[in-house]
């Protein structure tokens, strides 16, 4: 019977990331007249419980910078300042916002709607130097924000048939629909922790997708959310293939070693699709950069999937090329082999927002790999070292139940805002998004196209 | 030509925000000295008093007069005064109104005179388009006279050879902000001062208040695809109809107001349900082609014959397409709304990642017009992130007739863009809000005056800047580009 896919969210609050972006300090020469409580709407001002007659220390992180009872006060008593725990948030490529903006998306799971308009820089680099394109008048028929349910967001894994000239000779078709373009990885850059790697795979499994798991990490509790599991190996990890339970895995990747022959390798991906011959065998490819061997595994039928991927900050190894990029030129690539296709790419690195998502699809994968922004939907802080024993999110002492509903919460509302951006183009199938770049803006083509004639003959671009 | 009467309008708050901190050590024995020094006011010894008010720290200029004559810090006689940076102003503003721009837009607004001291009145921090640009002016070029009030600023809103010539002595008007996202008190102060000005404001989708009548011959009403309180009578009342397709900060997705705001006195103006969210459909869905569009301005001109049509749509790729079908439809002005443009309540991910910044456009539908022969048959006004007179200029520069403004106008009144207008009581500063105590805080004429001191301020930047290029009217530095540079990105 049809089924309408639907996420339900519920309020998943943490103490850990109630942090305002500034702090409002009460210095000393407050003579508590109470104007600041009158004139705030956010409740950061109350009187003492203790003593009415004082004013309580204001609670921040309510505070909406809207400045009113700072210039309403009376005696200049108020003050905003930066809050330097909220600016030691992550690093230069997971800012602050980002991480604040997962937060609040892993808390109440809705799109992101504010008032006044955009804030920040006017281009950046990586993602930020995309814009996406919309349609005016020429669309098919649809309803702004209204409509979206018509709007699909699964897709497929696996390796697509060929065209059919032999209904004899006709394959098993050789795949697997998840119903959001977006796996989940559980324990990224090295993180481990119990709660979370649970949390991670049982928020997949209601989901509808698939958690990336290594061998090392598995242990029996997590045995009912077997389906949701996909094992990633690499070429030290082959021991562990025993104590996995295979015939309920659905997803398996082999991790291609930075050195390697290729007869080897074949050889692996042969005895992998020996252990369950309908299991879906990715291969993880650290750039775009395919040797010629490559591409005849990918034509012999030997893999299924790629996954390229790219460090947290989204940089592929060998010269730093941005994922973005380097999805681009391994997507083109496959198409001129003729093999894009036959199989799934997907991407994973640097996935820090919403908007990442379809526009790493526009580059051209057909779904990518989520890592660090779950473990920030459970409240990591992304820090320069990462010591799980003082960890000031306490992340190993986390109710997995909670951090399920904060990860169901941000997908939820990541999911939401690739509709958004999806129904804004017009499209109505998250799959014809894929290498769409005639549905995104990049900013060097746009700046050359603009105004390069006003500016000729000084080159704007190196 | 109206005469336009410029009164100081000073803020509406008690404490300011100012770049730096001046304070008062326990030595000082408040001799006054202090007081009598310094000339922007920060300090003060009321008459019969026997000591110096807490110090008006916003008026200091600490970097410009440190040298002078009349600094405080280094004459006190018990070196008690200190002033230092203040941590504060680094929360205020953003990239691209950054804490510069609003405080000197404030000040604009308060005494209609350009800014004087040292902040940065002229562009933001955003590190690309109107920030990246500067006009090249040649060191020969002549300093500002009393010449430069005779150059024209005025601009023509028909150039079909048919219909009103309407004339407005500013190249911009008011852009959209419906009854909902922003409060009567606002929408009258935008009205009052486009009548004292003789230019336009807009109704945008949520109705015509019947407030607004007084001042019919300067508001435009628009028809958006939500249709809200499009009426025959408010088609018939106005001298420009706007047909709003699509918006810069949410193109694509048809207007937002969510519950909160849409108050009982809302909902009856748009005939709706209260709280209910409201989401405008996209696109009008009788138009999906040229012809539909034709057929559109048919109906409102078998209504208004004597309306102009304005066309407001979002900058796609395919936008200089669209100007031209707009255009052959019977469009008199069309107004590009760039991605950056402001917004009562928009999908962070739509504001920042949808179609293109209104910088590309301009350049784009220009030369696509120029292209088509049509230039000149049609008026181009640009929106979506115009925040100075300066932007004002390059916009022109880059091809634009002139711009449509909002968040300015609403920065004049007090906004400091903390982006809380979309829910709950809306705005905390009565600006957008619907909330019957909080939009008490605007007295509208209070507010129409600081609009009017804000546009006679960069009515003068834009005069002195062209007598400085040697130009004697708005109309002739359409599309100069050549007068533009790129500076280096920081």
């Amino acid at each position: 019977m049809y089924k309408r896919y639907h996420l339900e969210t519920s309020p998943a609050p943490l103490s850990s990331t109630e942090m305002g972006k500034f702090v409002i300090r009460r210095n000393d020469n407050c003579f508590n007249c109470g104007r600041c409580l009158k004139n705030c709407i956010y409740e950061v001002h109350q009187r003492d419980e203790r003593d009415r007659r004082k004013m309580a220390e204001p609670v921040s992180h309510r505070c909406k910078n809207c400045f009113a009872c700072i210039q309403h006060c009376p005696q200049q008593a108020l003050e905003m300042v930066r809050n330097e725990e909220y600016e030691s948030l992550g690093n230069a490529y997971w800012t602050p916002q980002h991480i604040l903006t997962i937060w609040n998306e892993a808390e109440e799971g809705r799109i992101p709607v504010y008032g006044a308009g955009y804030r920040g820089r006017f281009k950046g680099s990586g993602f930020d130097a995309i814009w996406t394109d919309m349609s005016e008048i020429v669309r098919p028929t649809r309803d702004g924000i209204h409509g979206r349910e018509y709007i699909a967001t699964a897709v497929d894994l696996g390796r697509k048939l060929p065209l059919l000239s032999d209904f004899e000779r006709l394959d098993d078709p050789h795949f697997l629909e998840i119903p959001v373009p977006m796996l989940f990885e559980a324990n990224p850059e090295g993180r481990t922790a119990k709660n979370i790697i649970r949390a991670v795979v049982q928020a997949a499994g209601q989901v509808g997708t698939l958690a990336y798991l290594g061998p090392d990490d598995y242990f029996d509790e997590l045995e009912p959310y077997l389906p949701s599991i996909a094992f990633r190996f690499g070429l030290d990890q082959m021991a562990g293939m025993d104590s996995v339970p295979w015939p309920d895995v659905g997803l398996i990747e082999f991790i291609l070693p930075e050195e390697f022959s290729f007869l080897e390798v074949e050889r692996i991906l042969f005895r992998l699709r020996g252990l369950n011959p309908r299991m879906l065998l990715s291969l993880r490819v650290p750039n775009h950069d395919l040797s010629d061997s490559l591409f005849d595994l990918i034509k012999s039928s030997s893999v299924d999937m790629l996954n390229l991927r790219a460090d947290s900050r989204g940089r592929c190894s060998e010269g730093e090329l941005f994922i973005g990029d380097s999805i681009r030129k391994l997507h083109l690539s496959l198409i001129k082999r003729h093999v894009r296709d036959t199989i799934t790419l997907l991407g994973q690195g640097g996935m820090a927002a919403a908007e990442h998502v379809p526009k790493a699809i526009i580059c051209g994968v057909d779904a990518v790999v989520l890592d660090v922004s779950l473990w920030v939907a459970a409240g990591c802080r992304v820090c320069a070292t990462c010591r799980i024993d003082g960890c000031p999110a306490r992340m190993t002492s986390l109710e997995p139940d909670l951090v399920v509903r904060r990860i169901i919460n941000l997908t939820c509302s990541w999911r939401d805002q690739l509709l958004e951006v999806l129904s804004a183009m017009g499209i109505r199938d998250v799959r014809r998004l894929r290498g769409e770049v005639g549905r995104a803006m990049f900013y060097e083509d746009i700046e050359r196209e603009s105004f390069n004639f006003i500016f000729e003959p000084k080159p704007l671009f190196r | 030509m109206k005469t336009i009467t410029i009164e100081p309008r000073p803020s509406r708050f008690r404490s300011q925000i100012g770049r730096y901190r001046v304070s008062l050590g326990d030595d000082c024995f408040h001799c006054g000295l202090c007081a009598e020094l310094c000339p922007y006011g920060v300090f003060e010894r009321r008459e019969g008093f026997n000591e110096v008010t807490a110090p008006n720290s916003a008026r200091c200029q600490a970097s410009d007069c440190k040298a002078g004559p009349f600094h405080c810090a280094s004459q006190c006689p018990v070196g008690a005064i200190k002033i230092e940076p203040s941590p504060q102003w680094k929360t205020l503003g953003d990239f691209r109104w950054t804490p510069d721009l609003i405080i000197s837009t404030w000040r604009q607004a308060e005494t209609g005179e350009a800014p004087d001291g040292n902040g940065e009145y002229r562009i933001g921090a955003s590190g690309g388009g109107f920030d990246r640009f500067d006009f090249i002016l040649e060191a020969s070029a002549p300093q500002s006279s009393p010449e430069a009030d005779g150059v024209d600023t005025s601009l023509l809103l028909n150039r079909r050879g048919e219909g009103p010539a309407i004339r407005i002595p500013v190249p911009w008007y008011g852009g959209g902000m419906s009854f909902g996202s922003v409060s009567l008190p606002t929408m009258l102060s935008r009205a009052m001062s486009a009548r004292a000005w003789g230019t336009f404001t807009s109704t945008g989708e949520g109705g015509y208040p019947e407030e607004l009548i007084p001042y019919r011959d300067h508001v435009i009403t628009q028809i958006a695809t939500g249709l809200f309180g499009v009426r025959e009578e408010s088609i018939k009342r106005a001298r420009i109809i706007e047909f709003k397709y699509a918006q810069g900060a949410k193109p694509g997705l048809g207007g937002h107001l969510l519950g909160d705001k849409n108050t009982p006195a809302v909902a009856k103006m748009r005939e709706v349900v209260p709280w209910a969210s409201l989401f405008s459909p996209f696109p009008f869905h009788s138009v999906y082609s040229v012809e539909d569009h034709k057929k559109h301005i048919d109906w409102v001109k078998a209504i208004n014959p004597e309306a102009l049509i304005l066309v407001k749509v979002s900058t796609p790729s395919d936008v200089d397409m669209v100007a031209v079908g707009s255009y052959f439809a019977g469009a008199n002005i069309i107004n590009l709304d760039g991605g950056y443009g402001g917004t009562g309540a928009a999908p962070e991910i739509a504001k920042k990642n949808i179609a293109m910044p209104i910088e590309y456009a301009i350049t784009k539908v220009h030369r696509f017009l120029i292209e088509e022969a049509i230039r000149d048959e049609v008026v181009l006004m640009a929106s979506g992130g115009i925040r100075t007179a300066y932007d004002v200029a390059k916009s022109i520069a880059l091809g634009a007739d002139g711009v449509m403004i909002g968040t300015s106008e609403l920065v004049a009144l007090g906004c400091v863009r903390c982006g809380n207008c979309e829910s709950g009581r809306g705005c905390p500063r009565g600006i957008a809000t619907t909330d019957p105590d909080l939009d008490r805080q605007i007295d509208p004429k209070w507010g129409a005056q600081r609009i009017i001191n804000l546009y006679a301020a960069w009515q003068a930047q834009l005069k002195a800047l062209l007598h400085r290029l040697g130009l004697r009217s708005i109309g002739e530095l359409r599309g100069r580009t050549d007068l533009l540079r790129y500076t280096d990105e920081k």
